[in-house]
């Protein structure tokens, strides 16, 4: 066991709150959990050295994080730093209760007890972690009906040389429909968990987006786990830009008839960044649909990890699941690992998975070029438009247009710090 | 303006284009008209620089200068402009975005200031009427989702805006109906100057009815094998193109 682990499990056992009971059980759980090694599959390309060896001594200071609301927007803002709450807004619209884990009134206490770790799957480890430690976070109840006009926006963001344990719980009532952004932010030497546990009931619609930006030293292992009743509808879009580690769990439970899922997910990676995705797809109900597309750029000596499972079970017929991820490598020691894991025992069913390295369209090149634009640009065009094809299809106008500013800046500074590597070395 | 000679072109080890010669001046209008496989759509690739085709022989000067040495980009900055039999689509790369960075790297080229982004707007919006496209086709992918003949009227929105020297078009009024042939041979006529050329590659009288070409050139088998006036486009739609190839003096056996 290393120092890390260890010293969890101890603060872990230190905590006793209303949640107890559910605490103890994960805490049984992880006491027989092995800490994963690179024989560990679920952990295969994603080393937990930097976790290990986290060491919090150096100090540096904290700088100013911006956290302010992504403007047009409209959201109703949640901000965490370090795990701490800022405040809840006051005059909430309709039908909507915001309360911090902390402090559940007794009356949705029996749903949050039942919705804690149970929709997020017994076999993340880490899942565990915050089970036991995840005294912050948030729950959520969207009544019935209800038609949320305004996002739910939470940013999370660390500052040097801490840790934090977030734990949301998100219930969506019946023919409800709402937004929810899950936006982790920072580039300090940190390390966070944030899982988050959503279940749709009847006819709900969920429009879902985790923002995974931290990069550099911010260490994230999290998870945004879904169960959807009859009829619900997820449309959920990740954007990852890898840090020194950063893994992401998403698990979609079609367990009603009819539900509808479709799952974008976009990595733009640089220098020796690692993002790790694995999805996790059950469809254990007839007439389910899933669409999943995932799509990266990895550049540099940067490293992505994509393990795309689905599950049909044996009652889930008519289903439709489809999963696609492509790849765009930038450099020759950029890598990608990718896994697709199909267990189908349906025999009604349709079903497609692929995933690809994909290679710029020289037909697609020439017609740019042909216009006059240089070959660099259009390069730089191209490759961004490989990732930009599924900005343009996120739901939310806004959102979409902050989203293609951050990547498409960060693109460009990817190439620029390129450049003047390159140039340095001539 | 433009000045072929004895071009001779392959694509993958296959000889297209044996022995071309053609002089297209400034404001002149030419017509290319030929059977499938004549190396009509060859020509503009050539021209282009598309770099599957290969030279083997022959030289092209536009406006004096050796073209055969330009990159693609070089080429369409020194204000050659090939309109596409079949336009591609770009998901992921907006029409706006594309026609910034053309019109961008045009004006730069010349040594004219960049257009605002507001000005840049208000003439992309000028150009999406002249063609009859919804302005908010500008905000999608390149070409992407567009018909046939939406994606043929983009074409002709990108010569509005990049103001080319030579235009060439490439069976542009395949696929269109009559409307929209007459909407694209209006666009073309309006950019008819005294410095402005055209070729037009077609298989149909009805485009030339409308642009009504300076010459007419009947391309066979890699050669043009005549040439004449306007009025050897309707004598083709009649005859077809097999009693040309039958003429005495001609190398083409049967």
């Amino acid at each position: 066991m290393n120092s890390w682990f260890g010293n969890a499990l101890t603060r872990a056992e230190a905590i006793d709150d209303w949640l107890h009971e559910k605490r103890a059980a994960s805490l049984a759980l992880l006491r027989d959990t092995d800490w994963p090694t690179r024989q560990t599959e679920a952990w295969k390309y994603t080393s937990l050295k930097k976790l290990e060896q986290l060491d919090f001594s150096d100090g540096s200071p904290a700088p100013v994080i911006d956290v302010s609301p992504i403007s047009g927007l409209n959201s109703i803002n949640l901000v965490f730093i370090d795990g701490v709450l800022q405040s809840i807004p006051a005059d909430l619209p309709e039908g909507l209760t915001i309360m911090p884990l902390a402090q559940v009134p007794d009356e949705h206490q029996p749903w949050v007890l039942d919705q804690f770790a149970g929709v997020k799957p017994q076999q993340h480890l880490f899942g565990l972690i915050n089970d036991t430690l995840a005294t912050n976070g948030l729950v959520i109840d969207v009544a019935p009906q209800v038609d949320l006009k305004h996002p739910i926006h939470i940013t999370q963001t660390m500052t040097a040389g801490n840790e934090a344990h977030c734990r949301t719980l998100v219930r969506v009532g019946a023919g409800a429909r709402v937004t929810v952004i899950e936006h982790l932010a920072g580039n300090q030497e940190s390390f966070n968990t944030s899982f988050t546990e959503y279940s749709l009931a009847t006819k709900a619609e969920l429009e879902h987006y985790r923002l995974a930006l931290q990069s550099d030293a911010a260490l994230t292992i999290g998870g945004s786990h879904f169960n959807l009743d009859t009829q619900a509808t997820l449309n959920s879009t990740i954007v990852g830009y890898g840090s020194d580690l950063a893994r992401i769990d998403v698990d979609i439970s079609h367990q009603g008839e009819g539900t509808l899922a479709k799952l974008d997910a976009i990595y733009l990676l640089d220098k020796q960044t690692h993002f790790d995705l694995h999805s996790n797809i059950e469809h254990t109900a007839p007439n389910g649909t899933s669409d999943e597309r995932v799509r990266g750029i990895v550049a540099d000596k940067a490293r992505a990890v994509f393990n795309g499972r689905i599950h049909i079970h044996r009652y889930a017929q008519k289903t439709s699941a489809e999963l696609n991820n492509r790849n765009l490598l930038l450099s020759r020691d950029a890598e990608v690992d990718v896994k697709p894991e199909l267990e189908i025992y349906a025999d009604d069913v349709s079903c497609a998975h692929g995933a690809t390295i994909a290679e710029i369209d020289q037909l697609a090149l020439y017609y740019l070029r042909s216009r006059g634009i240089g070959l660099e640009q259009a390069h730089l065009m191209l490759n961004f438009g490989f990732i930009n094809e599924l900005i343009d299809q996120i739901p939310n106008a806004v959102l979409a247009d902050w989203l293609r500013q951050q990547l498409s800046g960060r693109f460009t500074r990817m190439n620029e710090i390129k450049h003047s590597g390159q140039e340095a070395t001539q | 303006m433009l000045s072929i000679k004895n071009l001779k072109a392959s694509i993958a080890g296959k000889t297209i284009l044996k022995g071309l010669d053609l002089t297209v001046n400034p404001g002149e209008v030419h017509a290319i008209m030929g059977p499938n496989g004549s190396g009509k759509s060859t020509l503009g690739y050539v021209l282009s620089g598309r770099e599957a085709y290969i030279v083997e022989e022959g030289s092209i000067l536009f406006e004096g200068v050796d073209l055969l040495t330009m990159d693609i980009e070089e080429r369409a900055l020194a204000g050659l402009f090939l309109a596409f039999q079949y336009p591609l689509e770009i998901p992921g790369v907006s029409n706006l975005e594309f026609l910034k960075a053309a019109v961008d790297a045009q004006r730069e080229a010349r040594g004219e200031p960049l257009m605002s982004s507001k000005e840049f707007l208000s003439a992309a919006r000028e150009a999406c009427k002249a063609v009859r496209l919804p302005t908010e086709f500008l905000k999608r992918g390149v070409n992407e989702g567009f018909s046939g003949g939406e994606k043929k009227r983009n074409d002709i929105l990108q010569m509005l805006m990049l103001q080319p020297k030579l235009c060439i078009l490439d069976e542009t009024d395949s696929g269109l109906d009559i409307d929209a042939l007459k909407l694209v041979a209006d666009c073309v006529n309006s950019q008819r100057d005294a410095k402005r050329s055209f070729i037009v590659v077609t298989h149909y009288q009805r485009l030339l009815d409308y642009l009504k070409p300076d010459y007419v050139h009947v391309l066979s088998e890699g050669k043009i094998i005549k040439s004449g006036g306007p009025s050897l486009a309707p004598e083709l739609e009649e005859q077809g193109y097999a009693w040309l190839a039958r003429q005495p003096g001609e190398e083409k056996s049967l």
